[in-house]
């Protein structure tokens, strides 16, 4: 299974490696001069440090949402459980057009109430915008970790022994899921690295650029083989940089992240609190995602019946025809085969996941999965430019191609999940099937799959709904026969007015919404039966 | 398992014509561009209507995904299109001095205006930058105006690294003694402020949030036919025009469908249709989106800009930043 990972892993990061080729073999006084530029220096540093505050502001809403939710006692809360994932829905360009078009200049809260946030074009916006897309994932992690590592009967002893509500929180459930926060900060402080969508849309209108905007500006900018490597040798520093982060990290918290024991159900009864507690919370949950969430994709949603720029976005000039502009039947025929893409590549890394989640026991397996990080960080186009240079002589153009990226860019994100839930898994009964007679296939199919199909699902859907958004690598990757959906986004982006752009961006989420409402309820269902079980 | 054998099925589809229609296979070129989705569409349709048989893949992509995909080519085999259209002549002059693309024109390409060809490319198709400004401000009559004191603070001008049609016109008035690069200083000196694109200018203007600023006339006619509360104007000495040129591949496969393609595209018929999808066409004498009779428009030297953009660019930045 290790050679496996080890095998299938070279595949993803032998593009890493040609690039460096490529910039050994024809540039190194551009390399040198590129990395000595200031303009690249303020880049990195604009980055290192939006990443930095992201992690900072994410990972800490992500942990209080899973604290909060964890509690059986809080009304609606299967409904909330599923409400903060809604920012996974979303695609990232969506997110950041939609809250200009909410608290922007000229905005939503400007027309209504005449106020709006000039801080949102530039660093700040970013900022939070990207800290609100990456808490879904921040919460996802941590709810693993304390499904795995809270341990109830400490924290009523604590209470029992006078202890108050904050102090328990920090020295006993904090505590334990330390290395669990931990891990999603890694993950969250890695994506943002990478990021580019919502930079380019909220950063570069206020004069805040970040080495993935600068990298897209220089492609822009120069046809002649000095901007690309410039390009290439900024992509490649932001790998570095991510590397230096990444394999302390994982050096440090793997052992660490190693459950001691098999997960308890969630339905434990634990500390009673007051009405007035679960209440407070629940208005801070509605409160969180209605200025974050709802009012950005409200306006967005608004701008898309509105029937020009300019005008008042009244019922009178409510109209359909930006819809009619983008839903053509090659948006639908983009759209299929988006969908059956991210099916496929989703599938296909569930297993690559699997593969290395089971193998990092060993130090071969680790090293894999440390490796297979760093094409996440890599930007979407330099990613694909990677892969067309290694595997283009074969597979341009094709379907396989931009299969290939997906799997590449996306294998962090269905390793680490299943990796968290793998160690909740009580080994002696799988120990115990094997020793009566159970082949290793019926053993994992009966003992592992069950518990496991919650994570499975999460790491699916995730991976699903990255790959379905994902703009960059698909539009430089694709030939005729494979144009996906993300041909016709960029498209109607170019052409420059909202309204299309954000007629798209509702379809696309409509689309993807209601799927998810239903395999949310079909998760809900899952995990009662696995409780129970 | 079963992924794994769709993955590889998957591998067959798309890109590579199905075996035993070689002499179709021969005919089919592939097009690398940049202009826009809804202009391509009618001119490739009306090609494979004008010589059956033939027929043009596409791959459309904004200028910076077109370099980086031709990066990629030249580095795995070879520049994978047999033409190449591009949106501004740098790029194209970039490619060439790469032997990626050129060394052929048309025969028709004389009947082009001399400023919107060289012996390697002719262009195609025309972007001009105009003024935009909303309706109840006075309209700019000269650029010079929009430095003055009917637009303080309210003047919005796309980013030259974002746009070439940007980079074309700071590119023109660098190179104008009554202008030169000091012209953005002054503007930034009564308050413009840069944008992204000119289509973030329109929008801004659209929205009331500027009163006026330079963005390509193909946007400003777009959102004042929509309805928006815009206007447009083209200023003294004239609006910019920057040419989309397009080359042959040096090393095309199928160079006489290519060449029937290239002369297609400039050719009146090919213009026309241009012309109706919503694209300024380059040959003189065709009906294509609104012109103000009378209109003034100045064609930039685009070799000039092309030895000196460094520089041009950093004194750029100097003003507006980078």
């Amino acid at each position: 299974m290790t050679a496996a990972a080890g095998l299938l892993g070279l595949v993803v990061v032998l593009p890493v490696l040609r690039l460096g080729d490529v910039l050994r073999r024809e540039g190194s006084g551009v390399v040198v001069a590129t990395v000595g530029s200031a303009g690249l220096r303020t880049a990195l540093a604009h980055t290192l440090a939006l990443a930095a505050a992201v992690t900072l502001t994410a990972v800490p809403i992500g942990t209080t949402l899973a604290l909060v939710l964890r509690r059986p006692d809080l009304p609606g809360r299967a409904f909330w459980r599923g409400a903060v994932l809604l920012p996974l829905v979303v695609p990232d360009f969506v997110l950041g057009y939609s809250w200009s078009q909410a608290y922007g200049v000229a905005g939503f809260t400007d027309s209504v109430l005449g106020v709006h946030w000039a801080g949102l074009l530039g660093a700040g916006g970013v900022g939070v915008v990207l800290a609100v897309n990456s808490a879904p994932l921040a919460y996802l992690v941590v709810t693993v970790g304390l499904a795995s590592r809270a341990e109830p009967d400490l924290e009523r002893a604590a209470r029992a022994s006078g202890a108050g509500a904050a102090t328990t929180l920090v020295t006993v459930t904090l505590r334990l899921v330390l290395p669990a926060i931990a891990a999603a900060s890694v993950l969250v402080f890695v994506l943002t690295l990478g990021s580019f969508a919502i930079p380019q849309i909220l950063g570069t209108p206020g004069g805040f650029g970040t080495v993935t905007t600068r990298i897209y500006a220089d492609l822009s900018l120069g046809g002649d083989p000095a901007s690309f490597l410039r390009a290439v040798t900024a992509a490649l520093l932001l790998v570095v940089v991510a590397a230096a982060v990444v394999t302390p990290s994982d050096l440090l918290l793997g052992p660490r992240l190693r459950a001691t024991r098999p997960a308890i159900a969630q339905g434990l009864p634990q500390v009673p609190r007051s009405r007035a507690v679960r209440w407070a919370q629940v208005a801070g949950l509605a409160l969180y995602l209605a200025l974050t969430l709802l009012l950005p994709l409200a306006a967005l949603a608004l701008a898309s019946i509105t029937r020009a720029l300019g005008v008042p976005p009244t019922p009178a000039n409510w109209s359909l025809v930006h819809f009619r502009e983008v839903l053509t039947p090659r948006t639908a025929e983009a759209l299929a085969r988006s969908v059956v893409l991210a099916v496929i590549a989703a599938t296909v890394l569930l297993v690559l996941g699997g593969l290395v989640a089971g193998s990092v026991r060993h130090r071969a397996g680790r090293a894999t999965a440390t490796l297979v990080t760093l094409p996440l960080v890599l930007p979407g186009s330099t990613l694909a430019v990677a892969l067309l240079i290694t595997y283009g002589r074969w597979l341009a153009g094709t379907s396989a191609l931009i299969l290939l990226a997906y799997v590449a860019k996306l294998w962090a994100f269905a390793h680490r999940p299943i990796a968290g839930a793998l160690d909740r898994l009580p080994p002696d009964e799988l120990r115990a099937s094997r020793v009566s007679g159970a082949g290793p296939l019926t053993a994992v199919r009966t003992v592992v799959l069950r518990p496991l199909a919650p994570a499975l699902l999460a790491a699916w859907v995730v991976c699903f709904l990255t790959a379905l958004h994902e703009v960059t690598m698909s539009s430089l990757l694709y030939g005729p026969g494979s144009e996906t959906l993300a041909v016709v986004v960029l498209n109607s982006e170019e052409l420059g007015r909202i309204g299309p752009t954000a007629a798209l961006s509702v379809t696309l989420t409509l689309l993807v919404a209601v799927p998810a409402l239903v395999l949310w309820a079909a998760v809900g269902r899952l995990r009662i039966r696995s409780g129970r079980g | 398992m079963p992924a794994v054998v769709l993955a590889v099925a998957l591998a067959a589809c798309g890109g590579q014509p199905a075996p035993g229609t070689s002499a179709r296979a021969a005919r089919t070129i592939t097009l690398y561009t940049c202009l826009s989705d809804t202009s391509i569409q009618p001119v490739i349709s009306a090609f494979e209507k004008s010589a059956p048989g033939s027929s043009v893949a596409l791959f459309r992509a904004p200028t910076g995904q077109l370099n980086a995909r031709v990066a990629a080519d030249v580095r795995s085999g070879g520049l994978r299109a047999d033409v190449v259209w591009g949106c501004d002549p740098l790029t194209v002059q970039a490619y060439v001095d790469q032997h990626l693309v050129g060394g052929w024109t048309p025969p028709g390409a004389d009947a082009i205006p001399t400023a919107y060809r060289t012996p390697d490319y002719v262009g195609a198709h025309l972007l001009y930058l105009v003024a935009v400004h909303h309706t109840g401000v006075p309209a700019p009559r000269t650029w010079a105006d929009l430095t003055g004191p009917a637009y303080t603070g309210k003047v919005a001008v796309p980013d030259p690294s974002l746009a070439a049609s940007a980079l074309g016109a700071l590119g023109w008035f660098a190179a104008q003694p009554a202008y030169g690069v000091d012209y953005y200083r002054r503007l930034r000196s009564n308050g413009a402020v840069q944008v992204g694109t000119p289509d973030d200018v329109t929008t801004g203007v659209a929205q009331g949030v500027y009163a006026a600023g330079m963005t390509t006339a193909n946007s400003a006619y777009a959102a004042k036919d929509a309805g928006s509360p815009v206007d447009v104007a083209w200023p003294e000495p004239g609006a910019v025009a920057v040419y989309g040129p397009v080359a042959l591949a040096t090393h095309s496969a199928h160079a006489t469908t290519a060449k029937a393609f290239l002369s297609f595209a400039i050719s009146e018929a090919g213009q026309r249709v241009l012309g109706a999808a919503g694209s300024y066409p380059t040959r003189p004498g065709v009906t294509g989106p609104t012109v103000p009779a009378g209109a003034p428009t100045v064609a930039p030297d685009w070799a000039a800009i092309g030895r000196q953009k460094a520089a041009i660019l950093a004194g750029y930045q100097r003003v507006f930043g980078g």
